[in-house]
């Protein structure tokens, strides 16, 4: 009897089980990039190795009339990695260190190292990174295929940093890019989001890595523009800076708190300090924290007091570049079945910032939109990429939504994101391409005058749309 | 020991070995980037098992109790050092404690379950062995799933650690028992 009992219910639990987890974006035979949405299936899954075997692949495709998608770590939310029944070619594998000049500042990757393999390499020459994102578990190719910016205020967006890339294109040759050779290329790879051709190695330059003193303030959202002119960007010893703006009810995108990091004196330089730090702290409270983040409006209120105390204990303490660059993210993970949490970025002009936080928290309120966290970083006018986000000094807002992945959920978020977007363009500002495509295309164009241009190029360039994804086919294809 | 408490003391050592192991795999699979060095990683395991068998079969007629205790406290203290592993050659190390343990374990329960049954009399008992061990696993594997989840593996490793413990405990409290 008692047996019968536990095996009927360890078949509910399993049933249950199955049902729970009986969702699309759980499906193992479809692909998906980070965001869950949209899977399908593909034709193949090619691994990155040599790069004769990579000319290959992409002449094989050619010749069988297939598609190619380039994926690296599949962090980018828009199906810029994948598309049906094409041949998608992780870059994963790809990933070797190939050169590091010390003296001129410079180093020559494979598109698929991640950044983590990036610092690894030169963190022992006293070198660090001039732009990438916050976090290092990026591939390279992927971040300079959304042309990434993050916390440092001083070298632009990641563009910037590139000197020359090696491009394998649609026909099979590989063309050595830079702003002298193939200069048309240049800017249209970078930010290219994978419709010009696979990138395999890049030489990127590098800065000193150097130790910053981190230092925590906190602000109001109306006061922040004054702030961040006068105490940050003012200050030429702050190198890097984030900022995060409170979501909870009883601060509603009202509070803030920075983080700087400025130069330390050369006294403090302990050589010590320079070690790379590669193990995340507390990530099982902090996760079981952010989920009680995702479920209650009223936590919120309460994680962003925890987590203000948290870095406030940080304030003054010491750390490298390298490993400010090097930023948690497992205690945000989540593979909840039917559910996700999706970015998507707005760069806003210096000045309009108070005004949209306004207007933006109308949105979310008629929408019923769950944020659950905006960080805000500074990036400086760049408009070398054709699709440049920053055409003029801008506060990017990332912000990170928690959201159903039923048809149903997706369209009601959808449309507030298409109402945020709206306002972002009355605003004056652009959005990030690498997240969802909730935008129209009408939107999309609007936000990036030079699209057509930029979708143009990429038919010139490859006639017969062999590089191709999601994104492009939502919003490039003509 | 009875067969009662071998069942409940053996229950919650296949349920904490069905809390962390298939998801213990895993974490081992992250280990290396070819299938030969978690090959390796899995194999040391069951070799190390079965040279200490060779080792333990003297002992296990007279001390199979103490061996399962034994075992079980290596067991715990291997899970409890599982998170703090940053190389390679580490967890071959708690491989082989890992593997010794096992043979502790599995060798004592096979003694203990065959002095406690009799012959031509087994079946029923092995029966409920068999069922409460593995109905427990079943459950446990299911339950972690849902753990790791919401939190992360390094908490699968410490309640499987306190899962040996308590198992640990069961078996020294009944020696204690008995001796008195």
């Amino acid at each position: 009897m008692r047996k019968g009992i536990v095996l009927l219910l360890l078949t509910l639990l399993s049933a249950l089980t199955y049902s729970y987890t009986n969702h699309s974006d759980q499906d193992p035979y479809l692909l998906t990039d980070y965001s869950r949405l949209h899977p399908v299936k593909v034709k193949r899954i090619v691994k990155g190795q040599e790069t004769e075997q990579l000319v290959q692949v992409v002449r094989d495709a050619a010749a069988q009339g297939l598609k190619v998608s380039i994926a690296g770590q599949r962090h980018s939310q828009g199906g810029h990695t994948y598309y049906k029944d094409a041949v998608v070619v992780d870059m994963t594998p790809f990933n070797r260190v190939l050169a590091i000049d010390a003296a001129a500042r410079t180093v020559t990757v494979q598109a698929g190292a991640t950044w983590a393999d990036v610092q690894r390499s030169i963190q022992p020459y006293g070198l660090a990174i001039r732009t990438m994102q916050s976090q290092n578990i990026f591939t390279v190719g992927g971040s300079l295929s959304v042309n990434a910016h993050g916390r440092d205020i001083r070298n632009g967006s990641l563009i910037k940093s590139v000197l020359s890339y090696r491009l394998l294109m649609a026909d099979g040759r590989i063309l050595e890019v830079s702003r002298t050779s193939h200069s048309e290329l240049f800017p249209l790879a970078l930010g290219g989001y994978g419709l010009f051709g696979i990138i395999l190695d890049v030489t990127l330059s590098l800065t000193d890595d150097e130790i910053y003193r981190l230092r925590v303030d906190t602000v109001s959202t109306e006061d922040y523009i004054d702030y961040f002119r006068q105490n940050v960007l003012g200050d030429p010893n702050i190198q890097m800076h984030l900022a995060r703006v409170s979501v909870g009810p009883d601060h509603d995108l009202t509070d803030m708190y920075a983080l700087n990091y400025e130069i330390a004196a050369e006294t403090e330089q302990d050589p010590g300090l320079f070690r790379l730090r590669d193990n995340e702290q507390w990530v099982t409270p902090a996760k079981a924290l952010f989920q009680l983040n995702r479920l209650s409006d009223a936590w919120k209120d309460t994680f962003w007091k925890m987590q203000l105390k948290v870095f406030q204990g940080q304030d003054g303490e010491l750390i490298s570049r390298n490993n400010a660059m090097r930023s948690d993210s497992d205690f945000m993970e989540t593979q909840e079945p039917g559910w996700n949490d999706l970015l998507q970025e707005y760069f806003i002009p210096m000045d309009e910032y108070a005004d949209f936080l306004r207007d933006f928290g109308s949105v979310l309120k008629r929408h019923e939109m769950n944020l659950l966290n905006i960080t805000v970083r500074y990036v400086n006018k760049d408009d070398e990429a054709e699709l440049s986000y920053a055409t003029e000094d801008m506060f990017a807002l990332v912000c990170l939504f928690r959201t159903p992945l039923s048809e149903q959920g997706q369209e009601k978020f959808g449309e507030g994101i298409q109402t945020v977007v709206n306002q972002v363009i009355a605003h004056g500002g652009t959005y990030y391409l690498p997240y969802a495509g909730y935008p129209t295309k009408a939107q999309l164009y609007a936000a990036y005058p030079k699209a057509e241009t930029f979708f143009r190029l990429k038919r010139k360039y490859d006639p017969d749309e062999l590089f191709y994804n999601g994104f492009y086919e939502q919003y490039g294809v003509n | 020991m009875n067969i009662r408490t071998l069942i409940r003391t053996q229950s919650i050592v296949t349920f904490a070995g069905g809390f962390i192991y298939p998801y213990y795999l895993l974490f081992l699979k992250n280990l290396g980037n070819s299938y030969s060095k978690y090959g390796l990683a899995f194999a040391v395991f069951t070799i190390s098992s079965a040279a200490a068998s060779q080792l333990l079969s003297r002992y296990v007629d007279r001390h199979s109790r103490r061996l399962m205790l034994t075992g079980s406290l290596g067991l715990t203290a291997a899970m409890l050092c599982f998170p703090w592993v940053m190389s390679y050659m580490a967890v071959l190390v708690l491989q082989i404690v890992m593997g010794m343990c096992n043979a502790m374990q599995r060798m004592s329960e096979k003694a203990l379950l065959a002095d406690e049954t009799e012959a031509g009399n087994r079946g029923r008992p092995i029966g409920d062995y068999h069922f409460w061990t593995t109905a427990t696993s079943g459950g446990a594997i299911l339950a972690a799933g849902y753990v790791i989840d919401y939190l992360t593996i390094n908490v699968l490793f410490n309640v499987s650690a306190l899962l040996y413990g308590i198992s640990a405990l069961l078996t020294w409290r009944r020696r204690m028992n008995e001796a008195s």
